[in-house]
């Protein structure tokens, strides 16, 4: 009955699909949802590529599911993956479905899904990954992750143990993850140590997991991304496997060690947040027996997807545009310090970060406003603030709050033609900092602006 | 002006730390005294004018209720005598009678000053807002918990719910107020989400204060209430 039932989803969700590609839709989440609405076992029943590699985390999902899926097809493979997609069930079980045959036979070898930390549980009891990467755990958005405790949970109960993770050592809550897999392999970044803590609001730890006591921090990068130590009882965090030894930016590359070797690989990005999503590709990569002078060819070839960044010189503008992803206090936080150390001494940023369907017939919760750090916008270098959305007033009282300028900030409720209160005569370094959904918004007003510095006006 | 802010290091969840800071900014020349977990309470030798404790997960909870335990009658003694507390999200269900740990299977006392109960499922996430008023002020906030607390808090409440449910989906009554104790399960920014509130809350303590940067917190909380007031808008 449960296979007559699959049957029918297959059915169902293909020619979904096909409707939905004739009418110009994107066909990466109906179908999948199709699917599993009708057989709730719809992934179990599929047969699973031969490898299957799922991407998990609070940050760096796309980024890594992105740079795994160019590598391995640069090495020649065709791979089902979920990159223009959903993460979530209907996401993965869409991407799957799509690469396989109407009798569920795979098409291609490898798959790279990218898996949301909350589907965790929709996911993987039914496939079992044989490699699963975790880049972090931290605080994320409120209303859905709640907190790491209950994220870590939802990951324990759901991955098995014959899977190989791939865990941030550096990241002393998910380097705890999966107990029950016996097959771990730790990466980190050791170049680049800061001098000093970061400033961040809150620290998503600060006992030892193990006996309670005080850990101590021997340095950290960003909220608890960085070395611990318990005085009380030895815990620590882990040993590396693979571990970034240098970052030249100068030169524009970055050297991972694993044992002896020591491998170079062109610098694709230079936040930190990337390098540490680059090391742990590379170690997964590796695990999975990718020759490293193929990774290193693929590397040359890769960029940021421009969904996420984008350069654009225009005239005399230099226009940024960087991902914030709203609700995401660490995110943003990581965006906001970033943005603050790029080129530029007297910079314009205009913030479109509010959530968007949560701003509609709604109001959005701006707890995670109080997460967000925002004094790196205090950096000499910002002369210029532009808040536009519906929390704009929130996002003014969060900066005064932080110390920032409030002569800097600019602010409208509207997101659309906000680029017209930048003035591009008196600012060259323009930074288009927006949340994910805004994606639309924030290339019409990059194109407005882009039209602005062509033209001198 | 003493401020004792309660395992600000833990209890910290989805911007609560704010809330310190911002009565930090709001009265320049109080001592505010940050006890971690391990230290012995400052309320437990001295009568601060304030304590606050914000919103944890749910294992340091229960760490939270065994470090506290020790102190109940201290605690009790204090309400009574009419120290100002405030204790937002799930904080202030460590003064319940009982908590049930629905996923974690786990039951634990709580330090029984307040005549409720609490259940807490991470499979029962509740996302919400709420406007309600403390007397003539109108409060507003937001919401997202696993828990709900039951029991009558209808003559004991803090808020009269206006929008939104109270301690349960039952329930018109948000939250508790006992004396100056205030109990909430109002999130995060509750202090410069509501000015008006703060300048209350530290009138209590016999001191007046003007919000900090009042100006703009009263910029958001005009709008948000005209928000939180439009029939249009989603509870």
């Amino acid at each position: 009955m449960d296979k007559l039932r699959f049957y029918v989803a297959m059915a169902a969700a293909k020619l979904s699909a096909v409707g939905l590609r004739l009418l110009g839709r994107n066909a990466s989440y109906l179908p999948g949802l199709i699917a599993v609405t009708i057989c709730k076992n719809f992934i179990g029943h599929l047969q699973k590529p031969e490898t299957l590699i799922c991407v998990t985390g609070t940050n760096g999902k796309t980024t890594t599911s992105n740079l795994l899926n160019t590598v391995l097809t640069n090495s020649g493979e065709k791979v089902t993956n979920n990159s223009f997609g959903s993460n979530v069930q209907g996401g993965v079980a869409a991407a799957l479905l799509l690469n396989s045959t109407f009798t569920g036979k795979p098409k291609n070898r490898i798959a790279v899904l990218e898996v949301d930390e909350r589907s965790s549980l929709l996911v993987y009891p039914f496939m079992a990954p044989d490699y699963l990467i975790c880049n972090n755990i931290m605080r994320d958005s409120i209303k859905r992750n709640a907190h790491t405790d209950f994220i870590s949970y939802i990951i324990n109960s759901a991955v098995p143990e014959t899977t190989k993770v791939i865990l941030n050592a550096d990241d002393i809550i998910g380097a705890q993850l999966c107990p029950q897999c016996e097959k771990k392999v730790f990466f980190g970044v050791d170049a680049l140590p800061p001098a000093k803590t970061e400033g961040m609001t809150a620290r998503d730890i600060v006992y030892c997991p193990k006996c309670g006591g005080k850990l101590e921090a021997e340095y950290l990068r960003y909220n608890h991304i960085g070395r611990w130590r318990c005085a009380d009882c030895g815990f620590a965090s882990p040993a590396r496997d693979y571990v970034v030894t240098d970052v030249d930016k100068a030169a524009g590359t970055f050297t991972v060690a694993h044992g002896e070797e020591r491998h170079s690989f062109k610098l694709v990005n230079d936040n930190i947040v990337n390098v540490f999503n680059f090391c742990g590709a590379i170690a997964l990569l590796r695990e999975m027996g990718v020759p490293y002078e193929t990774i290193e060819t693929a590397f040359q070839d890769t960029e940021l997807v421009k969904t996420r960044y984008d350069h654009i010189e225009a005239g005399k503008l230099h226009i940024t545009r960087i991902l914030a992803k709203g609700q995401n206090p660490v995110a943003v936080s990581r965006t906001f310090s970033y943005t603050a150390k790029c080129p530029g001494d007297k910079k314009c940023l205009l913030l479109i970060i509010d959530d968007k369907e949560d701003n509609i017939h709604n109001v959005e919760s701006t707890c995670w406003l109080y997460d967000l750090d925002y004094t790196p916008l205090k950096d000499p270098t910002i002369d210029c603030m532009i808040f536009a959305g519906k929390r704009c007033k929130d996002h003014v009282l969060r900066a005064a709050m932080s110390g920032v300028d409030l002569s800097k900030i600019v602010t409208t409720d509207e997101v659309k033609n906000c680029s017209a209160l930048v003035d591009t005569q008196k600012y060259q370094d323009i930074y288009l900092l927006f949340e994910n959904y805004w994606l639309d918004e924030a290339l019409a007003e990059e194109k407005l602006l882009v039209a602005r510095g062509e033209s001198g006006t | 002006m003493t401020i004792e802010v309660l395992f600000a290091e833990v209890c910290n969840l989805c911007g609560d730390a704010q809330n310190a800071a911002y009565l930090k900014q709001t009265l320049p020349d109080a001592e505010v005294i940050d006890t971690s977990l391990p230290d012995r309470p400052f309320f437990a030798d001295h009568t601060p004018d304030m304590i606050y404790m914000g919103n944890m997960s749910e294992r340091i909870q229960r760490r939270v209720v065994e470090t506290l335990r020790p102190y109940r009658d201290r605690l009790q003694e204090l309400i009574d005598g009419g120290t100002v507390m405030l204790f937002t999200g799930n904080a202030w269900e460590v003064l319940t009678k009982h908590i049930s740990y629905v996923t974690e299977k786990i039951e634990l006392d709580g330090l029984g000053l307040l005549d409720l109960t609490v259940k807490t499922d991470w499979f029962d996430r509740y996302n919400g807002k709420v406007l309600g008023r403390c007397g003539d002020i109108d409060v507003i906030g937001f919401r997202s918990q696993f828990s709900m607390v039951h029991g009558d808090n209808s003559q004991c409440a803090f808020l009269k719910v206006e929008r939104g449910i109270g301690v349960n989906p039952e329930s018109k009554y948000e939250g508790v107020r006992v004396n100056n104790l205030f109990g909430t399960a109002v999130l995060g920014p509750i202090l410069p989400n509501n000015p008006l509130f703060t300048e209350y809350l530290i009138s209590l303590t016999g001191t007046q204060a003007q919000a900090a940067f009042r100006e703009q917190a009263m910029a958001a909380y005009e709008q948000r209430l005209k928000e939180f007031r439009d029939p249009k808008t989603e509870f």
